[in-house]
Protein backbone atom coordinates (compact mmCIF):
# COMPACT_ATOMS: atom_id res chain seq x y z
CA UNK A 1 0.00 0.00 0.00
CA UNK A 2 2.50 2.38 0.98
CA UNK A 3 4.04 1.70 -2.68
CA UNK A 4 1.34 2.85 -4.24
CA UNK A 5 1.58 6.25 -2.88
CA UNK A 6 5.84 6.48 -2.61
CA UNK A 7 6.12 5.73 -6.32
CA UNK A 8 4.15 8.67 -8.38
CA UNK A 9 6.53 10.65 -6.10
CA UNK A 10 9.50 9.29 -6.28
CA UNK A 11 9.52 8.06 -10.28
CA UNK A 12 9.41 11.76 -11.40
CA UNK A 13 12.66 12.71 -9.96
CA UNK A 14 14.83 9.68 -11.10
CA UNK A 15 13.46 9.95 -14.32
CA UNK A 16 15.89 12.23 -15.35
CA UNK A 17 19.59 10.67 -14.53
CA UNK A 18 18.04 6.67 -14.46
CA UNK A 19 15.00 5.43 -13.46
CA UNK A 20 15.99 1.77 -14.02
CA UNK A 21 18.51 1.69 -11.39
CA UNK A 22 16.49 4.13 -9.10
CA UNK A 23 12.90 1.57 -9.26
CA UNK A 24 13.90 -1.62 -9.81
CA UNK A 25 15.22 -3.01 -6.62
CA UNK A 26 12.78 -2.25 -4.58
CA UNK A 27 9.43 -2.36 -6.67
CA UNK A 28 10.27 -4.46 -9.30
CA UNK A 29 9.22 -8.45 -8.10
CA UNK A 30 12.32 -10.90 -7.89
CA UNK A 31 12.78 -11.53 -11.96
CA UNK A 32 13.64 -8.20 -12.48
CA UNK A 33 17.13 -7.82 -11.45
CA UNK A 34 17.99 -10.45 -13.76
CA UNK A 35 15.63 -9.33 -16.62
CA UNK A 36 17.28 -6.03 -16.63
CA UNK A 37 20.63 -7.85 -17.31
CA UNK A 38 19.00 -9.98 -19.94
CA UNK A 39 17.37 -7.60 -21.50
CA UNK A 40 19.59 -4.61 -21.00
CA UNK A 41 19.80 -3.51 -24.86
CA UNK A 42 15.76 -2.91 -24.09
CA UNK A 43 16.70 -0.12 -21.33
CA UNK A 44 16.05 2.85 -23.58
CA UNK A 45 12.39 1.51 -24.05
CA UNK A 46 11.57 0.84 -20.71
CA UNK A 47 12.90 4.54 -19.88
CA UNK A 48 10.87 5.89 -22.52
CA UNK A 49 7.61 3.87 -21.10
CA UNK A 50 8.15 5.99 -17.88
CA UNK A 51 7.73 8.79 -20.08
CA UNK A 52 4.38 8.91 -20.72
CA UNK A 53 3.31 8.45 -17.08
CA UNK A 54 4.52 11.95 -16.06
CA UNK A 55 3.98 13.68 -19.24
CA UNK A 56 1.53 12.13 -20.86
CA UNK A 57 1.51 14.82 -23.96
CA UNK A 58 4.76 13.61 -25.45
CA UNK A 59 4.28 10.31 -26.55
CA UNK A 60 6.33 9.60 -29.50
CA UNK A 61 7.27 5.91 -31.50
CA UNK A 62 8.08 4.54 -28.09
CA UNK A 63 5.86 1.81 -26.47
CA UNK A 64 4.15 2.51 -23.92
CA UNK A 65 2.79 0.15 -21.73
CA UNK A 66 -0.54 -0.53 -22.80
CA UNK A 67 0.64 -0.65 -25.97
CA UNK A 68 2.96 -3.21 -25.22
CA UNK A 69 0.22 -5.03 -23.51
CA UNK A 70 -2.28 -5.20 -26.32
CA UNK A 71 0.95 -6.15 -28.22
CA UNK A 72 1.82 -8.89 -26.32
CA UNK A 73 -2.29 -9.90 -26.80
CA UNK A 74 -2.79 -9.34 -30.62
CA UNK A 75 -1.65 -10.88 -32.67
CA UNK A 76 -1.18 -14.08 -30.90
CA UNK A 77 1.96 -15.72 -31.49
CA UNK A 78 3.36 -19.23 -31.68
CA UNK A 79 6.72 -19.13 -29.49
CA UNK A 80 7.84 -21.94 -26.88
CA UNK A 81 8.07 -18.82 -24.05
CA UNK A 82 4.35 -18.11 -25.00
CA UNK A 83 3.32 -21.85 -24.31
CA UNK A 84 5.35 -22.42 -21.38
CA UNK A 85 4.05 -19.61 -20.12
CA UNK A 86 0.34 -21.07 -20.59
CA UNK A 87 1.33 -24.04 -19.31
CA UNK A 88 1.84 -22.31 -15.94
CA UNK A 89 -0.80 -20.08 -15.89
CA UNK A 90 -2.82 -23.27 -17.04
CA UNK A 91 -1.69 -24.87 -13.83
CA UNK A 92 -2.31 -21.72 -11.98
CA UNK A 93 -6.05 -21.00 -12.83
CA UNK A 94 -7.16 -25.05 -12.35
CA UNK A 95 -5.05 -24.68 -8.49
CA UNK A 96 -7.54 -21.94 -8.37
CA UNK A 97 -10.40 -23.30 -9.45
CA UNK A 98 -10.00 -26.17 -7.38
CA UNK A 99 -9.30 -24.52 -4.27
CA UNK A 100 -12.23 -21.99 -5.09
CA UNK A 101 -14.23 -25.20 -5.27
CA UNK A 102 -13.54 -27.33 -2.73
CA UNK A 103 -13.42 -24.08 -0.19
CA UNK A 104 -17.24 -23.15 -1.61
CA UNK A 105 -18.68 -26.79 -0.93
CA UNK A 106 -19.86 -28.30 1.81
CA UNK A 107 -20.04 -26.29 5.09
CA UNK A 108 -18.42 -23.79 3.47
CA UNK A 109 -20.97 -21.02 5.14
CA UNK A 110 -18.79 -22.07 8.17
CA UNK A 111 -15.95 -22.26 6.85
CA UNK A 112 -15.31 -18.35 6.73
CA UNK A 113 -16.94 -17.45 9.70
CA UNK A 114 -15.67 -16.03 12.80
CA UNK A 115 -15.01 -17.35 15.87
CA UNK A 116 -17.26 -15.39 17.66
CA UNK A 117 -19.63 -16.30 15.53
CA UNK A 118 -19.34 -20.28 15.13
CA UNK A 119 -19.07 -20.28 19.25
CA UNK A 120 -23.16 -18.24 18.98
CA UNK A 121 -24.03 -20.99 16.34
CA UNK A 122 -22.93 -23.09 18.58
CA UNK A 123 -25.13 -21.98 21.48
CA UNK A 124 -27.81 -21.61 19.83
CA UNK A 125 -27.61 -25.17 18.72
CA UNK A 126 -27.17 -26.01 21.63
CA UNK A 127 -30.06 -24.48 23.28
CA UNK A 128 -32.04 -25.99 20.65
CA UNK A 129 -31.09 -29.31 20.98
CA UNK A 130 -32.40 -29.00 24.73
CA UNK A 131 -35.26 -27.53 24.24
CA UNK A 132 -35.70 -30.38 21.61
CA UNK A 133 -34.75 -32.58 24.46
CA UNK A 134 -37.21 -31.42 26.32
CA UNK A 135 -39.94 -31.78 24.29
CA UNK A 136 -39.16 -34.97 23.41
CA UNK A 137 -38.99 -36.17 26.87
CA UNK A 138 -42.57 -34.93 27.39
CA UNK A 139 -43.74 -36.40 24.31
CA UNK A 140 -42.36 -39.76 25.21
CA UNK A 141 -44.11 -39.40 29.09
CA UNK A 142 -47.18 -38.85 27.72
CA UNK A 143 -46.98 -41.78 24.83
CA UNK A 144 -46.24 -44.30 27.82
CA UNK A 145 -48.99 -42.72 29.88
CA UNK A 146 -51.16 -43.17 27.00
CA UNK A 147 -50.41 -46.77 26.33
CA UNK A 148 -50.62 -47.59 29.73
CA UNK A 149 -53.67 -46.29 29.91
CA UNK A 150 -55.49 -47.94 26.62
CA UNK A 151 -52.98 -50.97 28.07
CA UNK A 152 -55.60 -50.76 30.97
CA UNK A 153 -58.20 -50.19 28.93
CA UNK A 154 -57.68 -53.04 26.48
CA UNK A 155 -57.28 -55.78 30.12
CA UNK A 156 -60.66 -54.36 31.19
CA UNK A 157 -62.27 -54.71 27.93
CA UNK A 158 -60.39 -58.16 27.96
CA UNK A 159 -62.03 -58.91 31.14
CA UNK A 160 -65.66 -57.71 30.44
CA UNK A 161 -65.59 -59.60 27.26
CA UNK A 162 -64.21 -62.69 29.71
CA UNK A 163 -67.20 -61.90 32.12
CA UNK A 164 -69.91 -61.43 29.48
CA UNK A 165 -69.17 -64.64 28.13
CA UNK A 166 -69.43 -66.05 31.59
CA UNK A 167 -72.61 -64.71 32.71
CA UNK A 168 -73.93 -64.72 29.05
CA UNK A 169 -73.55 -68.96 29.57
CA UNK A 170 -75.15 -68.59 33.48
CA UNK A 171 -77.82 -66.06 31.36
CA UNK A 172 -78.11 -68.63 28.34
CA UNK A 173 -77.48 -65.73 25.62
CA UNK A 174 -74.78 -67.41 24.56
CA UNK A 175 -74.53 -71.23 23.61
CA UNK A 176 -71.83 -73.44 25.42
CA UNK A 177 -70.32 -76.66 25.19
CA UNK A 178 -68.27 -79.34 27.49
CA UNK A 179 -68.41 -82.38 29.43
CA UNK A 180 -71.71 -83.25 30.32
CA UNK A 181 -74.73 -85.86 30.52
CA UNK A 182 -77.37 -86.37 28.65
CA UNK A 183 -80.58 -87.09 30.76
CA UNK A 184 -83.39 -88.46 28.51
CA UNK A 185 -86.76 -89.38 29.99
CA UNK A 186 -89.56 -91.29 28.23
CA UNK A 187 -93.02 -91.05 29.01
CA UNK A 188 -94.84 -93.28 27.08
CA UNK A 189 -97.74 -92.76 29.88
CA UNK A 190 -97.73 -89.56 30.16
CA UNK A 191 -97.36 -89.80 33.69
CA UNK A 192 -94.58 -87.03 33.87
CA UNK A 193 -95.51 -83.76 35.33
CA UNK A 194 -93.87 -80.50 35.57
CA UNK A 195 -92.54 -80.99 38.95
CA UNK A 196 -90.99 -84.40 38.54
CA UNK A 197 -88.94 -82.42 35.48
CA UNK A 198 -88.16 -79.65 37.84
CA UNK A 199 -87.03 -81.45 40.33
CA UNK A 200 -84.65 -82.99 38.07
CA UNK A 201 -83.72 -79.65 36.95
CA UNK A 202 -83.10 -78.91 40.86
CA UNK A 203 -81.08 -81.69 41.31
CA UNK A 204 -78.83 -81.49 38.45
CA UNK A 205 -78.15 -77.65 39.58
CA UNK A 206 -77.59 -78.53 42.93
CA UNK A 207 -74.79 -81.02 41.37
CA UNK A 208 -72.87 -78.50 39.78
CA UNK A 209 -74.89 -78.44 36.39
CA UNK A 210 -73.68 -74.96 34.59
CA UNK A 211 -75.64 -74.80 31.73
CA UNK A 212 -78.72 -76.77 30.46
CA UNK A 213 -81.37 -77.30 28.21
CA UNK A 214 -84.55 -79.35 27.21
CA UNK A 215 -85.67 -80.30 24.08
CA UNK A 216 -84.56 -76.77 22.65
CA UNK A 217 -85.58 -74.70 25.43
CA UNK A 218 -82.74 -73.09 27.60
CA UNK A 219 -82.68 -73.44 31.23
CA UNK A 220 -82.35 -70.50 33.28
CA UNK A 221 -82.82 -69.17 36.12
CA UNK A 222 -85.72 -67.65 35.95
CA UNK A 223 -87.11 -70.74 33.82
CA UNK A 224 -90.58 -71.97 35.02
CA UNK A 225 -92.19 -75.20 34.10
CA UNK A 226 -96.07 -75.78 34.42
CA UNK A 227 -98.26 -78.75 32.91
CA UNK A 228 -99.63 -78.17 29.58
CA UNK A 229 -103.28 -78.67 28.63
CA UNK A 230 -103.50 -82.20 27.02
CA UNK A 231 -100.41 -83.80 28.18
CA UNK A 232 -96.80 -82.62 28.13
CA UNK A 233 -94.96 -80.00 29.98
CA UNK A 234 -94.82 -76.47 29.05
CA UNK A 235 -91.23 -74.72 29.59
CA UNK A 236 -91.25 -70.72 29.82
CA UNK A 237 -94.33 -71.17 28.12
CA UNK A 238 -92.90 -73.50 24.92
CA UNK A 239 -94.39 -76.65 24.72
CA UNK A 240 -92.82 -79.75 25.19
CA UNK A 241 -93.65 -83.14 24.63
CA UNK A 242 -92.06 -86.85 25.58
CA UNK A 243 -89.64 -87.89 25.44
CA UNK A 244 -88.14 -84.97 27.46
CA UNK A 245 -84.06 -84.88 26.55
CA UNK A 246 -82.19 -82.86 28.75
CA UNK A 247 -78.53 -81.74 27.46
CA UNK A 248 -76.28 -81.25 30.82
CA UNK A 249 -73.35 -79.29 31.11
CA UNK A 250 -71.14 -80.05 34.07
CA UNK A 251 -69.24 -82.82 35.58
CA UNK A 252 -70.68 -86.07 34.92
CA UNK A 253 -68.86 -87.83 37.62
CA UNK A 254 -70.97 -85.48 40.29
CA UNK A 255 -74.47 -85.20 37.44
CA UNK A 256 -74.85 -88.95 37.67
CA UNK A 257 -74.56 -90.39 40.89
CA UNK A 258 -76.88 -86.99 41.67
CA UNK A 259 -79.46 -88.48 39.67
CA UNK A 260 -79.35 -92.10 40.88
CA UNK A 261 -79.47 -91.72 44.44
CA UNK A 262 -81.72 -93.70 46.28
CA UNK A 263 -85.37 -92.20 46.59
CA UNK A 264 -83.92 -89.32 43.66
CA UNK A 265 -85.18 -88.09 40.36
CA UNK A 266 -84.32 -91.55 38.46
CA UNK A 267 -86.15 -93.58 40.94
CA UNK A 268 -88.98 -91.47 41.26
CA UNK A 269 -89.87 -91.38 37.91
CA UNK A 270 -89.01 -94.84 37.31
CA UNK A 271 -91.83 -95.32 40.03
CA UNK A 272 -94.44 -93.64 37.64
CA UNK A 273 -93.73 -95.83 35.12
CA UNK A 274 -91.14 -93.47 32.96
CA UNK A 275 -87.43 -94.72 30.87
CA UNK A 276 -85.17 -92.71 32.53
CA UNK A 277 -81.22 -92.72 30.34
CA UNK A 278 -78.18 -90.94 31.55
CA UNK A 279 -75.67 -91.01 29.32
CA UNK A 280 -72.00 -89.03 29.92
CA UNK A 281 -70.27 -87.70 27.03
CA UNK A 282 -67.25 -85.70 26.67
CA UNK A 283 -68.81 -83.25 24.68
CA UNK A 284 -72.46 -81.56 25.03
CA UNK A 285 -73.37 -78.81 22.94
CA UNK A 286 -76.15 -76.70 24.78
CA UNK A 287 -76.83 -73.81 21.88
CA UNK A 288 -80.38 -73.07 22.62
CA UNK A 289 -80.62 -68.94 23.49
CA UNK A 290 -82.36 -66.80 24.96
CA UNK A 291 -82.91 -63.41 23.58
CA UNK A 292 -80.94 -60.51 26.07
CA UNK A 293 -83.75 -59.12 28.08
CA UNK A 294 -82.66 -55.11 29.02
CA UNK A 295 -84.00 -54.60 32.89
CA UNK A 296 -86.54 -51.28 32.31
CA UNK A 297 -86.27 -50.18 35.45
CA UNK A 298 -82.80 -51.56 37.48
CA UNK A 299 -79.92 -50.20 36.37
CA UNK A 300 -76.09 -51.28 37.75
CA UNK A 301 -75.20 -49.40 40.43
CA UNK A 302 -71.81 -49.73 40.32
CA UNK A 303 -69.58 -47.54 37.33
CA UNK B 1 -2.69 -14.31 -26.05
CA UNK B 2 -1.96 -17.88 -25.60
CA UNK B 3 -1.18 -17.41 -22.28
CA UNK B 4 -4.64 -15.93 -21.13
CA UNK B 5 -5.88 -18.90 -23.29
CA UNK B 6 -4.19 -21.33 -20.75
CA UNK B 7 -5.59 -19.08 -17.79
CA UNK B 8 -8.90 -19.27 -18.86
CA UNK B 9 -8.63 -23.08 -20.12
CA UNK B 10 -7.13 -23.74 -16.59
CA UNK B 11 -10.34 -22.25 -14.70
CA UNK B 12 -12.49 -24.00 -16.80
CA UNK B 13 -10.81 -27.36 -16.30
CA UNK B 14 -10.33 -27.13 -12.38
CA UNK B 15 -14.55 -26.11 -12.41
CA UNK B 16 -15.36 -28.74 -14.85
CA UNK B 17 -13.37 -31.77 -12.96
CA UNK B 18 -13.34 -30.72 -9.94
CA UNK B 19 -11.29 -33.05 -8.65
CA UNK B 20 -10.56 -33.93 -5.04
CA UNK B 21 -7.66 -32.08 -3.24
CA UNK B 22 -5.28 -34.92 -2.07
CA UNK B 23 -4.90 -34.22 1.81
CA UNK B 24 -1.34 -33.86 1.16
CA UNK B 25 -1.42 -30.92 -1.08
CA UNK B 26 -4.72 -29.40 0.67
CA UNK B 27 -2.88 -27.18 3.26
CA UNK B 28 -0.52 -26.01 0.75
CA UNK B 29 -2.71 -25.28 -2.13
CA UNK B 30 -4.06 -21.87 -1.33
CA UNK B 31 -0.59 -21.05 -0.46
CA UNK B 32 0.80 -21.98 -3.69
CA UNK B 33 -2.12 -20.54 -5.50
CA UNK B 34 -1.22 -17.09 -3.87
CA UNK B 35 2.76 -17.10 -4.61
CA UNK B 36 1.94 -17.91 -8.33
CA UNK B 37 -0.64 -15.35 -8.41
CA UNK B 38 2.08 -13.28 -6.98
CA UNK B 39 4.35 -14.47 -10.00
CA UNK B 40 1.77 -13.63 -12.42
CA UNK B 41 1.20 -10.20 -11.36
CA UNK B 42 5.19 -9.40 -11.44
CA UNK B 43 5.40 -10.83 -14.98
CA UNK B 44 2.02 -9.20 -15.99
CA UNK B 45 4.07 -6.04 -14.72
CA UNK B 46 7.51 -6.72 -16.40
CA UNK B 47 5.70 -6.63 -19.82
CA UNK B 48 4.49 -3.39 -19.30
CA UNK B 49 7.88 -2.49 -18.34
CA UNK B 50 9.29 -4.39 -21.43
CA UNK B 51 11.82 -6.25 -19.07
CA UNK B 52 9.28 -9.37 -19.73
CA UNK B 53 12.06 -12.83 -19.82
CA UNK B 54 10.03 -16.11 -19.98
CA UNK B 55 12.87 -18.05 -18.16
CA UNK B 56 12.89 -15.29 -15.85
CA UNK B 57 9.19 -15.67 -15.11
CA UNK B 58 8.98 -19.67 -15.11
CA UNK B 59 12.12 -19.63 -12.73
CA UNK B 60 9.84 -17.14 -10.18
CA UNK B 61 6.69 -18.54 -10.61
CA UNK B 62 7.87 -22.24 -9.71
CA UNK B 63 10.37 -21.05 -6.85
CA UNK B 64 7.46 -18.98 -5.94
CA UNK B 65 5.33 -21.99 -5.49
CA UNK B 66 7.98 -24.14 -3.77
CA UNK B 67 9.32 -21.46 -1.26
CA UNK B 68 5.35 -20.47 -0.08
CA UNK B 69 4.99 -24.45 0.15
CA UNK B 70 7.72 -25.26 2.39
CA UNK B 71 7.70 -22.09 4.45
CA UNK B 72 3.87 -23.89 5.28
CA UNK B 73 5.25 -27.07 5.30
CA UNK B 74 7.84 -25.62 8.11
CA UNK B 75 5.07 -23.59 9.98
CA UNK B 76 3.44 -26.86 9.95
CA UNK B 77 5.85 -28.88 11.41
CA UNK B 78 6.90 -25.89 13.96
CA UNK B 79 3.90 -25.52 15.15
CA UNK B 80 3.24 -22.15 13.67
CA UNK B 81 1.62 -23.19 10.38
CA UNK B 82 -1.32 -20.67 10.51
CA UNK B 83 0.36 -17.74 11.65
CA UNK B 84 3.65 -18.56 9.32
CA UNK B 85 0.71 -18.98 6.15
CA UNK B 86 -0.94 -15.68 7.46
CA UNK B 87 2.00 -13.87 6.98
CA UNK B 88 3.26 -15.71 3.76
CA UNK B 89 -0.28 -13.94 2.35
CA UNK B 90 0.18 -10.80 4.13
CA UNK B 91 3.58 -10.73 2.62
CA UNK B 92 2.43 -11.74 -0.98
CA UNK B 93 -0.48 -9.41 -0.69
CA UNK B 94 1.51 -6.33 -0.49
CA UNK B 95 3.49 -7.55 -3.23
CA UNK B 96 0.50 -8.27 -5.19
CA UNK B 97 -0.91 -4.74 -4.20
CA UNK B 98 2.07 -2.93 -5.26
CA UNK B 99 2.49 -4.71 -8.61
CA UNK B 100 -1.02 -3.77 -9.15
CA UNK B 101 -0.39 -0.21 -8.84
CA UNK B 102 2.39 -0.05 -10.95
CA UNK B 103 0.16 -2.35 -13.55
CA UNK B 104 -2.74 0.32 -13.39
CA UNK B 105 -0.19 2.85 -13.87
CA UNK B 106 0.94 1.65 -17.20
CA UNK B 107 -2.30 0.99 -18.25
CA UNK B 108 -5.02 3.60 -17.15
CA UNK B 109 -1.75 5.83 -16.75
CA UNK B 110 -3.29 7.01 -13.51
Amino acid sequence: MSNQDETPEKAPKPAPENPLRKKLPEEVPAEAPEASRTEASETPKTEASEEPETEPEQAGPTLSGRQRLVNGLWPPRLSRAQFIVALLLFGLGFGLAVQVASNSDGDGALRGARQEDLVRILDELDDRTQRLEEEKRGLEDQRTELENSSDQAEEARKQTVEKEKQLGILAGTVAAQGPGITLTIDDTKGAVEADMLLDAIQELRAAGAEAIQVNGVRVVASTYLTDANGGGVSVDGNKISPPYRFKVIGRPQDLEPALNIPGGVVQTLEKEQATVTVERSDKIVVDALRPAKQPDYARSSSS
Amino acid sequence: MIAVLGLVVGVLAGLLVRPEVPAVVEPYLPIAVVAALDAVFGGLRAMLDGIFDDKVFVVSFLSNVVVAALIVFLGDKLGVGAQLSTGVVVVLGIRIFSNAAAIRRHVFRA
